[in-house]
């Protein structure tokens, strides 16, 4: 009895599984076609306004009468979408360091310990860029460096750093690879947190 | 006794309705990107403090006198921002900056 029991479950699964794969087959054959099945969708308008957060960052914003819902825009690889004053400073990485470099200067010193001392942020966001000419990994591994070099400036300078990242080349100014859209691209950003 | 919880109930009642009609309680579509009512604005000019989690994370906190919102600081990348500003638990700024009704809460 707990045999034919068995024998039952191990049909009806061969049997769910191959209505499982006719199933996937058809899905297959719909996308192929390049057109999902139309259908009628049942729900409400909410249209959203925008808001924009002291950072210069938009949040999608609505007002139901009684509730309010709030939520950050974000581009579809899960970044902020934000205005361009939310940036303090730029700075591009020909002034401050020697081709693949990460120490600054006498000069570069005086010139950020100013900018961080009178800056009159709360504290600050710092992100080394490259450009694209290296690999990657070197390119990920020369903007830490740089960033934390600016990072260690403005501690000494006794402000908060909130957050130090390098992001390599991954996160272009300019596009192209003319000789001034590399330039552009060769930076560290300061964000002010107030 | 029984009367007095009855007009309980119709007061409640009254303040409900009187508060869907100046807050804009049945509304629809593109009227939700507008605060209407007695504290009616254009939702672009609601004015943010700082709430910090208690994991130590900063989110945008506007308490608009009905409506509350509440959402993410972050950085750049996408992260969210953990600046320090003040302890968990606790709000930092102007939140309740944006409208005239007192709010007892």
């Amino acid at each position: 009895m707990a045999r034919s029991f068995k024998d039952t479950l191990r049909m009806f699964a061969s049997g769910f599984a191959a209505v499982a794969m006719s199933l996937a087959l058809v899905a297959e054959a719909a996308q192929a076609q390049g057109h999902p099945p139309a259908r009628t969708v049942v729900g409400e308008e909410y249209t959203p306004t925008i808001w924009i957060d002291p950072d210069g960052c938009e949040h999608w914003v609505m007002d139901d009468g009684f509730e309010g819902y709030m939520s950050p825009r974000r581009t579809r690889d899960g970044r902020p979408v934000c205005r361009r004053s939310q940036i303090c400073g730029v700075i591009p990485s020909d002034q401050l360091f020697r081709t693949d470099k990460s120490d600054i200067d006498e000069n570069g010193r005086n010139q950020l310990d100013n900018f961080f001392k009178t800056a009159n942020a709360f504290g600050f966001l710092i992100y080394g860029h490259t450009d694209a000419r290296a690999s990657d990994e070197y390119n990920m591994a020369l903007s830490d460096r740089r960033a934390n070099a600016v990072a260690d400036i403005a501690r000494a300078a006794g402000v908060r750093v909130v957050d130090v990242k390098g992001f390599g080349e991954r996160q272009p100014r300019a596009s192209g690879n003319s000789p001034e859209a590399l330039q552009q691209n060769r930076r560290v950003e300061i964000y002010c947190v107030r | 006794m029984q009367m007095i919880t009855i007009a309980k109930y119709v007061a409640l009642g009254g303040f409900l309705s009187a508060c869907a009609s100046i807050e804009g309680g049945e509304r629809t579509g593109a009227e939700r990107s507008v605060d209407a009512g007695i504290d009616s604005k254009s939702l672009t000019q609601l004015v943010a403090g700082v709430w910090v989690s208690p994991d130590g994370c900063d989110f945008w906190l506007i308490d608009d006198g009905f409506e509350g919102y509440l959402s993410d600081r972050l950085t750049p990348d996408g992260r969210p921002v953990c600046s320090g500003v003040a302890p968990p638990n606790t709000v930092v700024g102007p939140f309740r900056e944006g409208s005239d009704i007192p709010d007892t809460l």
